[in-house]
């Protein structure tokens, strides 16, 4: 009895730690002309104290999303089709109060801007609109997949004994590939 | 054990197996001090490397690099050292448990040595780990204070506030200029008119430098005309200006800066020149102005202070916890070291002991040749030297012993074969010996004795008293109690004890045995048959007597002989009655003589029965011959002969044992009637039976002569073969006596018993 109720505890607090991270990063997946297009943004993230701290500290931020393209297995693990890496670099010149950004995508450069209000940065850094990341040829229609974004940042504010953490936060959308 | 001497003199093969046979013997790492010694630097090494990359780390290290690598490395080899040790301990923990509940040696010193080194150990580090840990918190929280966070913040405040006034400045200049440039002159490119006006503005040092560009249709900006104050640094800032206009344009930036490779920098605002009326841009105006390379320096300085102070607010965890980390980790080492340091002196110090206890089971077991190999020239090394050396001297002590023993073990064989030796000659002499123990029990008794004392085997642990109180040994028992009061004769003694009617004639002595400290410890007594030799000495004195005998009395029988002739001869002519007394006389006195010359006859054979002449003889064809002089000469008597085949040539004197089988066979037909035997109805037939055998065992070839007479009795068989006894009327007596001196002659024997059921029979034994 007590065991059953454990794991009926484990789980209600894993179902909510899966529906906030979901709730984080709002992601739009678009298939059209064999390609798959990922808009995604991330919520509420320059409301948090240490972010904003850490890029006025003029450190070179950089906010990594993990992107990849999965298909949902019913007993097993799900299987990842295609993954991309974006990330989006932001230092501050405190002296001349501008934000240098930059975007990369699988280590490429893509574009860079020197940013004057925080709002545009914020953009610059947490919004992201039709990313060409995927080929839409290897999927098979009629079938729903799911794209996964995972977001973090670096450096992280680790902590002592144990560094390691799970992804701060991430969201997911599924869609039916139709051909 | 051994089985000989030589195996004793092999050495065995040492029991100190070699620990890498076939190949090169290596020390393993716990004993090899410079490995040890290697080992013990590395790790200073590694402690010394963690400091100063902690100490650099913490001014040069990408941040990223710090909290992406650095601390998970760091983090991660503290929980590998962390799980060795849980490894180390836990391994070690449930081997000292186990071999304390095997109860193996030294395993309970073991784990108190362990035990305490681990204690005295792991105490000191967890509590340096606390409280450093603790004071690398506290000093790293030191680093950022209000304060500090004030008064830079102000600083990056008045930096900035005159960088914003400059850029104010710069673009109020650009402005103003895009206000007051002419739209037509901007249209029509008119580059001179446009050139006086910004001239104007940078002579009177309103600013370093101005560009305007003009706005193509669908293009980007082009540079129409620029002005530059002579003051300016050197610099290329043409990309960047062009740059700066093209996003002015695009309304995308009004302010720009740029850092001049001289130091210094330059603001940069621009404003769009627009057409009066519509509004529509025709152009841009760029205008320029210098920061001085002190005062742009000293605002970066300020402002790369506060990004530092703010970098370290911002790392402050992940620093801390690299220092921590790396704080842990030394602890770790230190620990791990702590525990393997206490686990090997343990092994160090009881491994030896251990071998010693081991080698002390083996040497008890009585492998004297185990031996310890010293791993170390210490003290412990002395100590299993000492080991080896004692094991060695034992060794050599046991193989003298086992020496000693095997010869022991010889003598004791040689002792045992001298007295199976001494109890074969014993039990075959005709001697007899009895020996006698302290208590008065019979201990030995051998055959000789057994027989002529009448008794069995049984009497061996019986007291001696008793045997000897029987009424024929009683003399024998008299010397016993002689020789235990120590008055009995050294010399032999001849005793004669009547045995069935006979007498038997002993010559006896007993000797007493004495310990060293004169006690009495039981006698021996030894006794021999003398009976032969009495009768033999008895034979020769009879031989004597008959030599005598007949010198003295044959020499007068002619004379007298002669005599009785003569006077029957001269009263020949005398009257009748006188000359028939006188014949009658003679007669009688001549048939007297005649008897008293055979009488004497048979005296001197009998004295001078010379040496019989032995030659390998036939004995059946002798006997064939012997016994054909009775063919046909007594109805009555049969006479049959059962002679053994096998029986080979025997050397005899052929005449002389003719003589002795006539005379038994002649006793033999007169025991059975002679010439007057006769066969009655319901009676044996009157037989003499001649048989002879083949002993091989013995090596004598035996004939016997048996009869079915009347046999004789155990009183007259004892004396029947001494000269002049005859149990016949008419006998000399001296028949049977010269047969015994034959066959005794011969080296043979002669012996008389009783024929079943009736008679006698005279058994002959003569050598092959």
């Amino acid at each position: 009895m007590l065991i059953r109720a454990a794991s009926c505890a484990l789980l209600l607090l894993a179902a909510q730690a899966l529906v906030s991270a979901v709730q984080a990063i709002h992601v739009t997946p678009l298939v059209r002309d064999g390609r798959i297009y990922v808009s995604f943004k991330l919520s509420e993230a320059f409301d948090n104290d240490d972010i904003r701290a850490a890029i006025h500290s003029g450190l070179t931020i950089t906010f990594l999303y993990d992107i990849e393209l999965r298909r949902g297995a019913a007993a097993w693990i799900d299987r990842t089709l295609d993954a991309a890496t974006v990330s989006a670099g932001v230092q501050f010149d405190n002296l001349a109060r501008r934000y240098h950004v930059s975007l990369s995508v699988d280590g490429r450069l893509e574009d860079t801007a020197i940013l004057e209000r925080e709002d545009r940065a914020r953009r610059w850094l947490t919004e992201f609109e039709r990313l060409n990341l995927f080929r839409s040829d290897r999927l098979e229609p009629n079938i729903e997949y799911y794209v996964r974004v995972r977001a973090r940042t670096t450096p992280r504010n680790a902590s002592f004994v144990w560094p390691w953490r799970g992804t701060d936060v991430a969201g997911l959308a599924k869609f039916t590939f139709l051909r | 054990m051994p089985s000989t001497l030589s195996d004793l003199e092999r050495p065995h093969a040492p029991a100190t197996a070699a620990r890498n046979p076939g190949g090169v013997d290596r020390r393993p790492f716990r004993d090899n001090p410079r490995l040890i010694l290697l080992g013990i630097c590395i790790l200073l090494a590694a402690l010394v490397a963690m400091v100063t990359l902690a100490d650099r780390w913490s001014a040069e290290v990408n941040p990223s690099f710090l909290t992406e690598v650095v601390l998970y490395a760091v983090s991660a080899a503290d929980l590998t050292m962390l799980l060795a040790l849980g490894f180390v301990l836990a391994r070690n923990i449930i081997k000292l448990a186990v071999e304390r509940r095997r109860g193996l040696p030294f395993s309970r010193f073991r784990a108190k040595l362990v035990g305490a080194l681990l204690g005295l150990t792991i105490i000191p580090a967890l509590l340096v780990l606390l409280v450093g840990g603790e004071l690398i918190r506290s000093s790293t929280q030191k680093w950022v204070s209000q304060p500090v966070d004030a008064v830079l913040g102000s600083a990056k405040q008045i930096a900035g506030e005159y960088y914003r006034e400059r850029e104010e400045i710069v673009a109020s200049q650009a402005a103003g200029l895009a206000r007051a440039l002419p739209a037509g002159a901007l249209r029509n490119g008119d580059a001179g008119g446009i050139r006086r006006i910004i001239e104007t503005e940078v002579t009177q040092g309103r600013m370093r430098r101005i560009d305007v560009y003009v706005l193509t249709e669908g293009g980007g900006p082009v540079s129409l005309v620029a002005a530059q104050s002579p003051t300016l640094p050197r610099h290329d800032l043409r990309v960047f200006t062009d740059r700066f206009a093209a996003r002015v344009a695009a309304g995308t930036a009004s302010v720009a800066h740029e850092t001049l490779d001289g130091g210094g920098g330059i603001v940069q605002a621009g404003s769009v020149v627009a057409e009066p009326g519509t509004g529509q841009p025709l152009g841009v105006v760029i205008a320029t102005d210098h920061l001085t390379g002190e005062l742009a320096r000293e605002a970066r300085r300020i402002v790369d202070a506060y990004e530092d102070y703010t970098r370290l607010r911002v790392l402050l965890p992940p620093l801390q916890g690299m220092y921590l980390s790396l704080f842990l980790m030394m602890t770790l080492m230190i620990l791990v070291s702590a525990t393997w340091m206490g686990l090997y002196l343990a092994k160090r110090i009881t491994r030896p002991v251990h071998m010693l206890a081991e080698g002390a089971r083996e040497i008890g077991a009585g492998h004297l040749d185990h031996r310890i190999e010293p791993e170390t020239r210490d003290e412990f090394g002395s100590l299993i030297e000492a080991f080896n050396s004692m094991a060695a001297e034992l060794a050599t002590g046991q193989r003298k012993l086992e020496r000693s023993r095997l010869d022991l073990e010889r003598k004791n064989l040689q002792l045992e074969d001298r007295r199976r030796y001494i109890e074969t000659v014993l039990e075959r002499i005709a001697t007899g010996v009895v020996s006698i123990g302290a208590d008065g029990r019979v201990e030995t008794i051998n055959g000789s004795a057994l027989r002529l004392l009448g008794v069995d085997r049984g009497v061996v642990g019986t007291e001696a008293a008793e045997i000897f109180e029987r009424e024929d040994l009683k003399p024998l028992g008299g010397l016993l109690r002689q020789a235990r009061t120590g008055s009995a004769p050294a010399v032999g003694h001849e005793i004669t004890l009547a045995r069935e009617g006979r007498d038997v004639h002993l010559a006896a002595a007993v000797t007493p045995l004495r310990r060293d400290d004169g006690g009495h410890e039981g006698a021996v007594l030894v006794f021999d048959d003398v009976t032969p030799l009495i009768r033999t000495q008895r034979v020769a004195a009879w031989r004597d007597v008959a030599r005598r005998l007949a010198h003295e009395i044959k020499n007068p029988l002619t004379p007298i002989q002669l005599c009785a002739e003569r006077m029957r001869r001269h009263f020949g002519a005398a009257p009748a009655p006188v000359r028939d007394l006188v014949e009658e006389c003679t007669s009688t006195i001549v048939g007297e003589v005649e008897s008293l010359k055979d009488l004497v006859d048979e005296f001197a054979q009998f004295a001078r029965m010379p040496a019989p002449k032995a030659v390998p003889t036939d004995l059946h064809r002798m006997l064939a011959d012997a016994l054909a002089l009775y063919n046909g000469l007594f109805q009555a008597i049969r006479i049959e002969t059962r002679f053994d085949p096998t029986l080979p040539l025997v050397r005899i004197d052929a005449e002389q044992m003719r003589r002795v089988i006539i005379n038994l066979v002649d006793n033999a037909v007169e025991a059975l009637g002679g010439s007057s035997a006769s066969a009655a109805p319901g009676r044996l037939v009157p037989l003499v039976v001649i048989e002879t055998q083949h002993d091989p065992a013995s090596g004598v070839a035996r004939f016997t002569v048996a009869d079915n007479g009347p046999g004789i009795s155990a009183a007259d068989r004892d004396k029947l073969f001494m000269p002049y006894y005859s149990t016949k009327r008419r006998g000399s007596g001296l028949g049977l006596a010269i047969v015994r001196r034959i066959v005794v002659e011969h080296g043979g024997s002669i012996e008389v018993h009783d024929n079943a059921p009736h008679g006698t029979r005279f058994v002959i034994e003569v050598p092959l």
